[in-house]
This record gives structure tokens, C-alpha cells and sequence, in this order.
């Protein structure tokens, strides 16, 4: 059966390149093979098989005794009658041998060497290939590959027994014993790797097959295309071949079918009828490269660019900043594909991001050149083998994993003594400043669930620097423990489905480690999700779940930017200038059946007038109790999203919360309120209570910090920013705080705490059951009922204080002052309802 | 020992106990059964896996049968073993309890697994026997076998 395999595609290898050059030894040859099929094929009672045989060997025959060999399209009808022998014979395949078949072989190799676009023999010899002549038929033999898997595992065993040995040897004063160890030592290693090199193959097994597929291609669209192969003979894992021929088959159709233009549109660019397909492997830096390159039309980069653009994979303002590599590299983006129609030879869906994805999964690499007009390259680079690759150790907790070295692109330590430059907490999480660049950190016992902490206080930080895809980041673990070249052993699929192994390795010492999976680390991770990740995520929730918060960004007569929490904007308006209407000394502006007092923050906040120099003055409008206002900036900029935390100035800033720290620029958060306050100081809402709350007295605040340790509060808040802001400061004042996104979160949890909780502070507008409907739920349990509730909002007027003292709230807070919330929450910690 | 001689009727199955129970697996189906030198854990798997053991340079994944059947007594047994199967081409070690005799039983003594017994655990049961000694549940392991590969394999997504 394997022989029938290898007679076949020598048999296409010389009928291609007899085409090419009709000599009388290449069509013996052709002939010969064909003979030896029939013979095969009968021998091992396959009677279809050899009845076609048969037939095209008399076929041959008929051209053998004329001068001047077939014609073109007799070369044709060889082709086609031989597909169809081919086709026989992969029907019998699964009866037979379905797992590949056996390495070596000893079929006679007699290949017109001296022809350039025929490659080396397609097999695996355990000899150097080098010496190999015609004459050379019994110095291999058939072995099975299961045979050669059962050595490889073997020889690992015996590695670990010559560590052993050499580990007991160096305790020993035995000087014999030493130098046995030695040479034990370097037999084995000896014996190890040329144990590797069996399971080498040439890669002309698979891509000495395409020239069947470029020809019955170039037949089907109507184009002259020629194949060439150089370096047929370079040797690459059995496994890896399997794995690129996917892969290569969909780039070489790519370049048939789009990359090769059709004859006439050749002539007509002044290129030669036939177009070219060079496909060249070759060695370079301990990987294999395989380069496929067209003298076709090239990559069009408006059009890609503009496919790109309408396929939302980059949008237009991005498209400056692309360089041309980045342009071609679009191509490879999920759900890109630039043929206009879909044809039967290329365009059925599986695009270009299969072929990066499936080279990425074996550790290629895979980049693309093109210049429009003259042609296009895509290379591939491929480690040599799968099996034993090149590894980091390190230790983790008690565990230890392997870090595939070529994922990896640094390794730093980190001194975190060192002020200046430090692993540093952004919100929750580790980042360190690396060149400039922030880098994000994963933890690698905190993304294992590991119990160990990084200690992030003092101390040495390790970090493993490494790429997946596009992204950059770093792996925080405890320490280095070794490098090693380690044999790569699958897991099971339900281990693998965990996405962040990719294998596991027995060490030297006989322990098992995990192989992580840079990409799964960082899938599981969240690192680079925001680029990649296209599916439709419940956008919001999203938000919630990272503690994102929106910001509206504006411009003040102030190089800082300022900007407004979103949720507390109301609408954004734009006003003649000339609708602005002065009454005393306010600015109005008629709006919705009413009046809009304008407020002009710069004034406010820097303590200079506006000028209204301007046609259009824009306003964000703001509701504040039952009224709307309107503040005046200058530019609205844009809208951010980001997890920043806010920082509180050390000395309160009159109209703002604080700031933001993003990496690049600072940013001034306007407390929109006591812009209010500011301009209306007779507006100001005091707290609204129950009398029994009124008689209480405020505990004087110098014995906060004694008292509150056991103190917990409850905060209910679904705003991202107003929950950070008011659990901040609470904890500053020795409040221990628990938070809920809504009013149904809140009640879940006061169900399962209400033991542990003093206080509950809960906002009134909020998703899933608000702030009136959460206090009557409590009202009405009796346990429930003992805990003080205390309401916060922005919405303060007459109406919704009445409803909220209706609804059993204790007392009624606007937002968002700290000192009257301290002095509330003090207050009322101190209620004692009676148990209903 | 003595050729056993097997007619069509009789099953030939080693026994295994987790627990105060006895169970069963076909005989051929076993590649060899050992003692546990050391597990190394998996972080995140799902918790019948116990580890990942070396299997005289090959790696097996080790199975919690305690896990399998819902022992949650938390008993520290100090000499588990290990029943090793190949599934998929890949190793699996059941860690059990204690290992019992290899047995012949009648195909005649089969009976389905009561559907009375919670589903959970039904479903890794192929049948039970009746024997002298009391019942033994014959494992399916194939049904584990489909545990160890869910569908969607490598694009199934972590809930993290």
C-alpha cells in the first residue's frame, strides 16, 4: 500500500517534469513505475486497482515504440486517467493502513536527478542521505511508526537513568565509575538525537504534491502557471508536515487563483504568458522556512484597506497609521477575504486567519511580502520538530511549568525596593512600567487559582516577558528554576480544553510538569480580548464586570483636561450664543417650557468670565433635584472608557471629585453637584430623617477610627464611579464596605449577611429593583427590618425624598458630599430600631 | 494457575473498591494496575482529575473515581491504586481504593442499573452484577472516556 503511495508520486513527480522536458529515460521511467504498480496492486489482490494499472501501462506502451513520444494533450489524458488510479487507491486506504504509513522504504530511487524541478525522493532514510546512489536499494528498511514512537519514549527512560546515574557518579570518589557515567552519558545523548532525526521526513512529501494541484488548477481556470520546488530535501517533524499541509495547499491555491492573473491580462502587463510559483524550503536559525512566492499581480492595499474598513476590522481613522507591512498582514485578520466572488478554487469561508492560526498552533510564524504588480511572498517559518523543544522552568507556588522559549522575549527582575521603577497595583492588578511602555502582568498563581500571593511589597519580582499574537505581556512567577530541552507529551482533550496547557514533560528527575499555552494564558487571562475578541458580548454588563466607567472629556480655558462622570449628564446641548439671555446676574437659556440656568464653569473653577466669542456655546446639561442646569464648556473633546481609579487631591479642589492618573495625561473630575452648590448656595439639600434619627447625636469624629473596625456597610450603587467613590470614602474612615451593582444584589446579600451588616447605603435609581423597592422589601422582614438604611442620589427633590422616607429609608442623602454622608453614616450606625 | 475457560456466557472483570463499594471493569479493557508514586496536580481542571502521574516516561492523567461517585468523606487513604486504561490513545488512571480479585462472572447475573440510583452516578454504570459477595457495579468507561473529551475541544471557552 505505502509502496503503491510512493510509486504514485514519483510517477506525477516524473510525468511533470517529462512535460516539461520529454526525454526518452523520464517516460521509461514513467513506464517502469506503472509496471511495478500493476504488479503490486495484483500481487496483494487490489484487481481494480491493477486492472487500471494495466490499462495505462498499455497506454504507455503504445507511446514507447513511437519516435516522438505524447503530445501535450496526450500528457493531459495521462494526468486525468492517472487521478483516477489515484483515487482507487485512496479507497482502499482505510481498510488497510489508517494511520499514515511506515517511514522507511526501499523503493529503487532512480529520479532524473539532473532535472531542476525534479526534487529528492520522497522517503525517510535512517542513512545519510547524501551517500544515497540508484544502486542503493537494500541500505533501508520499512519500520512503523509506532515502533519509533515506543523507541522515542524508551530513550527518555534512558535519560533519566543516565541522570541518575551521573547524579550518583558525581557523589562517588569511584574513579571508574566516573568515567563510565561520562561515556555512558554520551552514547546516550549520541543515541538521542539521532533517535530525533528518524522521525525527520523530507517536506517534498508534501509539497512535491502540489504540483499536481497548481497543474489541474491552472487547468481550471485557464492559466499558465508553473510550479517550482527548491529544497524538496529539507527535513521537518513528521507531525509538523501533516500539520503545515493544510495550510500550504490553501496559500498555493491563494496563488493560483488570485495571485496569477490570466494570460492576456500577463501579456497585456508586459510579464511572460506563464506566471510562476516558486515555493522554497530551506534551514535558517534552528527553523525551517518555507517560502511561496508568485510573480502574480500583488496585494492591492487601497483595496484592502477599504475591504478592511467596510469589514470593520480597522476603522478609518486607523488607516494612516498603518505601516505596509500592517496592511498585508490584514489579510490575515478573521473574516477577511479580498476575492470579489466566491469561486470553487479559493473564497469558501476559510480564510487566510485559519492558515495563521493553524501555523501559530504548531509555533510558526507566518508573514507576508507583496509589491502590486510583481508578485506577492508569503513565508512561513516552523520550528523543526514538535517534540522537543526549547524551554523555560519555572516555579510557581510549589508547582513548577515550562515557558516554550520562543514565545518568550525577556525575562525581568524586578528589585521591588527600587522606588523608581516597580511592579506597581493598578486597580487590582499588577502592571510594571517596562521602557516606558506600561506592560500588563498576569499572575500566574492568581490565573491558576493557586493559593500562594505574590508578595508585591517587597522583595524580587520575576517576570517572563512574552508574545501571543500581537500583544506583549508579562508573566509574574516565584522563581527560575532551569532552562531544558523538553520532550512535548499531549494531554488528553479535556486537560487541553482548559486552553492554558499545551502539553505536559517529564524532567530529568522523573517529575511531570505542565507546558503552559502563552495564548491560553492570555485567553484566560484577558489579554488582548479587546482586539480580537468580535463576538457580541453584552456590552454594558462587560462594562460592570471590569469596573469600567464612562467620562465625558471636555475642554476648559485650562490646558488640563476636565472631564464629567457620563451618567450624571443629562443632554448635550448647543445654544446660539445670542439665545443666552442675561437677568441679573444669571445666564439663561430658554429650554423645554423652561428656564435653563447656564453656569459657566470657568468662572466657577478658575475664577475668570467665558467670552462668548462665539457663534455656538455648548452646554452640558445636568438635572440636579427636580431642575435642569446648564454648564457651559468650551469643547467637548470625547468620551473615554477606562477602569482608572480616581485619586481625591490631597487638598479639595472646589468643584471637582479628584482626578484621573491615566498613563499619559492627568485628568480633572467636575463634581457637577458643588458646581451647583457653588453657583446656587441656596439650593444646597440638607440631609433629609425620620425624627427618631433627627434626636440622635453625632459621635464626635476623632473615635471614628477606634470604632469602626467591626463595622460593615452595605452599598448598593450601580454607577462604576459613585461606587468607588463612596466605598473609598467609608474605607478611609474605617468602615469596612461591601458593595452591589443593584438593589436585587443588595437583598441577596443582606439575606445571607444580615448578621455582619450595620448599615445599608443605597443609591434609588438603579437596574433590576431600585432603592424604594429594596427599602420596602426590608422593611417588611423582621430581621432585615433591624438594619439602619440610609438613601444616596442625585435625585433630591421634594418628591422623591417624601417616597423614600415612605419607602423606609432612615434618612435621605444627596449626593455626593463626604463629610455630610460621614456624618449621616455616624448617625445612624448609633439607630436601634425595636424588632418588629 | 490454570488456563480459565471462558464460554460465551461468562465475563472475565478485575474488581476495584471506592468506598464500601465494589466495582467492576472488563478485563481487557485494563492495561495494568499499580501503585501511585506521585500526582502532580492540574490547576483549573475539573476536580475528579487529581494529576498528571508518570507512567514509566509516559503520562497518565489520574482520575478520581472517589470524585466519579460523590465519596465526599474525605478519608486519606495511604495506599490508593491505580487501574490504568488506554482511552483515545491516551492514559488514564483510575485512582480507587483498594484493588480486588480478577473474577469471572455470569453474563447471566447482568442486571440493568437501577433507575432509582441518582443519575449522576447511573450514568457512569453500565449494569450491575449479582454476586455472592454482593453487588458489583460495572463500570462504563466509555462514558468516562467522553467526560475526558468534551465537544468543541480546544475552542470550548473558560469561564474565568
Amino acid at each position: 500500500m505505502a509502496e503503491a503511495e510512493e510509486i504514485c508520486d514519483q510517477f506525477i513527480k516524473n510525468l511533470t517534469a517529462y512535460e516539461l522536458d520529454p526525454s526518452k529515460e523520464i517516460f521509461d521511467e514513467l513506464y517502469r513505475l506503472m509496471h511495478s504498480l500493476k504488479g503490486s496492486a495484483y500481487l496483494f489482490s487490489f484487481k481494480n486497482l491493477g486492472d487500471k494499472a494495466h490499462h495505462l501501462e498499455s497506454y504507455l506502451e503504445g507511446f514507447r515504440h513511437q519516435s516522438n513520444g505524447p503530445s501535450q494533450s496526450e500528457i493531459g489524458k495521462l494526468f486525468s486517467d492517472f487521478k483516477v488510479i489515484e483515487i482507487e487507491l485512496q479507497s482502499l486506504h482505510p481498510n488497510f493502513k489508517p494511520t499514515g504509513r511506515p517511514e522507511v522504504h526501499s523503493i529503487a530511487q532512480n529520479v532524473s536527478q539532473e532535472h531542476q524541478s525534479s526534487p529528492e525522493p520522497t522517503s525517510i532514510n535512517i542513512v545519510d542521505k547524501s551517500k544515497q546512489s540508484q544502486d542503493e536499494t537494500n541500505s533501508s528498511i520499512r519500520v512503523s511508526v509506532n515502533l519509533l514512537d515506543n523507541l522515542m519514549t524508551l530513550m527518555g527512560e534512558m535519560v533519566l537513568v543516565r541522570n541518575q546515574v551521573i547524579q550518583l557518579s558525581n557523589r562517588s570518589e569511584d574513579a571508574h565509575l566516573q568515567s563510565l557515567s561520562k561515556k555512558l552519558n554520551v552514547v546516550t545523548s549520541e543515541i538521542q538525537n539521532e533517535m530525533m532525526k528518524t522521525r525527520l521526513q523530507p517536506i517534498g512529501t508534501v509539497i512535491n504534491k502540489f504540483q499536481r494541484v497548481v497543474r489541474d488548477l491552472a487547468q481550471d481556470l485557464g492559466k499558465g502557471i508553473q510550479l517550482q520546488i527548491q529544497g524538496a530535501d529539507t527535513e521537518l517533524d513528521k507531525s509538523l508536515l501533516e500539520a503545515i499541509k493544510d495550510p500550504l495547499t490553501h496559500i498555493v491555491r491563494n496563488s493560483c487563483d488570485h495571485g496569477i492573473e490570466s494570460p492576456q491580462d500577463r501579456i497585456s502587463a508586459g510579464k511572460p504568458r506563464d506566471g510562476h510559483i516558486t515555493i522554497r524550503a530551506y534551514h535558517e536559525g534552528g527553523q525551517v522556512v518555507i517560502e511561496v512566492g508568485d510573480d502574480g499581480k500583488g496585494l492591492h492595499k487601497e483595496r484592502l484597506i477599504s475591504k478592511a474598513i467596510e469589514k470593520g476590522i480597522i476603522s478609518r481613522g486607523d488607516q494612516d497609521k498603518l505601516s505596509e507591512s500592517d496592511v498585508f498582514n490584514l489579510i490575515f485578520a478573521p473574516g477577511f477575504s479580498t476575492a470579489q466572488q466566491v469561486t470553487n478554487v479559493s473564497g469558501r469561508g476559510v480564510g487566510m486567519d485559519v492558515v495563521r492560526t493553524n501555523i501559530e498552533k504548531i509555533g510558526g510564524t507566518i508573514d507576508l511580502q507583496s509589491r502590486t504588480g510583481h508578485g506577492t511572498t508569503i513565508k512561513l517559518k516552523i520550528p523543526l520538530t514538535l517534540a522537543i523543544i526549547p524551554a523555560l522552568i519555572v516555579q510557581c507556588g510549589s508547582e513548577h511549568f515550562a515557558i516554550p522559549q520562543s514565545k518568550l522575549e525577556e525575562l525581568v527582575r524586578v528589585e521591588q525596593t527600587n522606588e523608581e521603577n516597580r511592579v506597581e497595583i493598578l486597580h487590582g492588578s499588577p502592571v510594571f512600567k517596562l521602557r516606558g511602555q506600561i506592560l500588563p502582568l498576569v499572575d500566574l498563581s492568581k490565573v491558576l487559582k493557586r493559593n500562594s500571593n505574590t508578595n508585591y511589597d517587597r522583595g524580587v519580582i520575576n517576570i517572563a516577558v512574552v508574545k501571543s499574537e500581537e500583544t506583549s505581556f508579562g508573566i509574574v512567577f516565584d522563581a527560575i528554576q532551569d532552562t531544558a530541552d523538553i520532550v512535548v507529551k499531549p494531554l488528553n482533550r479535556l486537560l487541553k480544553s482548559l486552553q492554558i496547557y499545551s502539553g505536559a514533560t517529564i524532567l530529568g528527575d522523573g517529575s511531570v510538569i505542565l507546558i503552559l499555552d502563552i495564548l491560553g494564558v492570555s485567553k484566560v487571562a484577558r489579554i488582548g480580548m479587546n482586539r480580537n475578541d468580535y463576538t457580541n458580548h453584552d456590552d454594558k454588563e462587560d462594562k460592570l464586570l471590569a469596573d469600567i466607567q464612562d467620562y465625558l472629556l471636555v475642554g476648559l480655558a485650562s490646558p488640563t483636561k476636565h472631564a464629567f462622570i457620563l451618567n450624571s449628564v443629562f443632554r448635550l446641548e448647543e445654544f446660539n450664543t445670542d439665545q443666552i439671555e442675561q437677568c441679573g446676574n444669571l445666564s439663561l437659556v430658554r429650554y423645554r417650557d423652561a428656564t435653563l440656568p447656564i453656569i459657566d464653569l470657568n468662572l466657577i473653577l478658575f475664577g475668570e468670565k467665558s467670552k462668548f466669542d462665539q457663534l455656538k456655546t455648548l452646554v452640558i446639561v445636568v438635572r440636579k433635584k427636580d431642575k435642569l442646569y446648564g454648564l457651559m464648556v468650551d469643547t467637548i473633546v470625547d468620551t473615554l472608557s477606562t477602569d482608572v481609579e480616581m485619586e481625591t487631591q490631597p487638598i479639595k479642589q472646589k468643584g471637582l471629585f479628584g482626578s484621573l492618573n491615566l498613563p499619559d495625561e492627568l485628568i480633572a473630575l467636575i463634581d457637577p453637584f458643588e458646581i451647583i452648590n457653588l453657583a446656587y448656595p441656596d439650593q444646597i439639600q440638607e440631609p433629609v430623617n425620620k425624627p427618631e434619627v433627627a434626636q440622635l447625636q453625632a459621635v464626635h469624629r476623632e473615635n471614628v477610627f477606634v470604632n469602626n473596625e467591626s463595622k460593615r456597610i452595605l452599598l448598593a450603587e450601580d454607577t462604576v464611579f459613585f461606587r468607588k467613590a463612596i466605598k473609598n470614602v467609608l474605607e478611609k474612615a474605617g468602615y469596612q464596605v461591601i458593595t452591589a451593582n443593584d438593589g436585587h444584589q443588595a437583598l441577596e446579600i443582606m439575606i445571607k449577611e444580615y448578621k455582619s451588616i450595620s448599615l445599608l447605603v443605597s443609591d434609588i435609581e438603579m437596574p433590576k429593583m431600585n432603592g424604594f423597592q429594596l427599602a420596602e422589601h426590608l422593611k417588611n422582614n423582621p430581621q432585615l427590618n433591624l438594619i439602619p438604611r440610609m438613601a444616596i442620589s442625585s435625585r433630591a427633590d421634594s418628591g422623591f425624598l417624601k417616597k423614600g422616607l415612605e419607602s423606609g429609608f432612615d434618612m435621605y442623602l444627596e449626593k455626593l458630599n463626604q463629610d455630610v454622608l460621614l456624618n449621616a453614616v455616624e448617625k445612624l450606625m448609633h439607630l436601634k430600631r425595636e424588632a418588629a | 494457575m490454570s488456563a480459565v475457560v471462558t464460554n460465551k456466557a461468562t465475563h472475565i472483570v478485575i474488581t476495584f473498591y471506592v468506598g464500601d463499594y465494589c466495582f467492576a471493569i472488563e478485563v481487557n479493557k485494563v492495561q495494568e494496575v499499580t501503585g501511585i508514586s506521585e500526582v502532580y496536580p492540574v490547576p483549573l481542571a475539573s476536580a475528579f482529575v487529581l494529576g498528571l502521574i508518570n507512567l514509566r516516561g509516559q503520562i497518565a492523567t489520574a482520575l478520581s473515581l472517589r470524585e466519579f461517585f460523590k465519596h465526599k468523606d474525605n478519608v486519606v487513604n495511604i495506599h490508593p491504586m491505580s487501574v490504568v486504561c488506554r482511552i483515545d490513545g491516551g492514559l488514564i488512571s483510575m485512582v480507587v481504593d483498594r484493588v480486588g480479585d480478577v473474577i469471572e462472572v455470569q453474563e447471566s447475573l447482568f442486571e440493568k442499573t437501577p433507575e432509582t440510583i441518582e443519575l449522576e452516578i447511573q450514568k457512569y454504570i453500565k449494569g450491575i452484577y449479582k454476586t455472592n459477595n454482593g453487588f458489583l457495579s460495572l463500570l462504563d468507561i466509555e462514558v468516562i472516556a467522553k467526560e475526558l473529551s468534551p465537544h468543541g475541544d480546544s475552542s470550548s471557552v473558560i469561564a474565568s
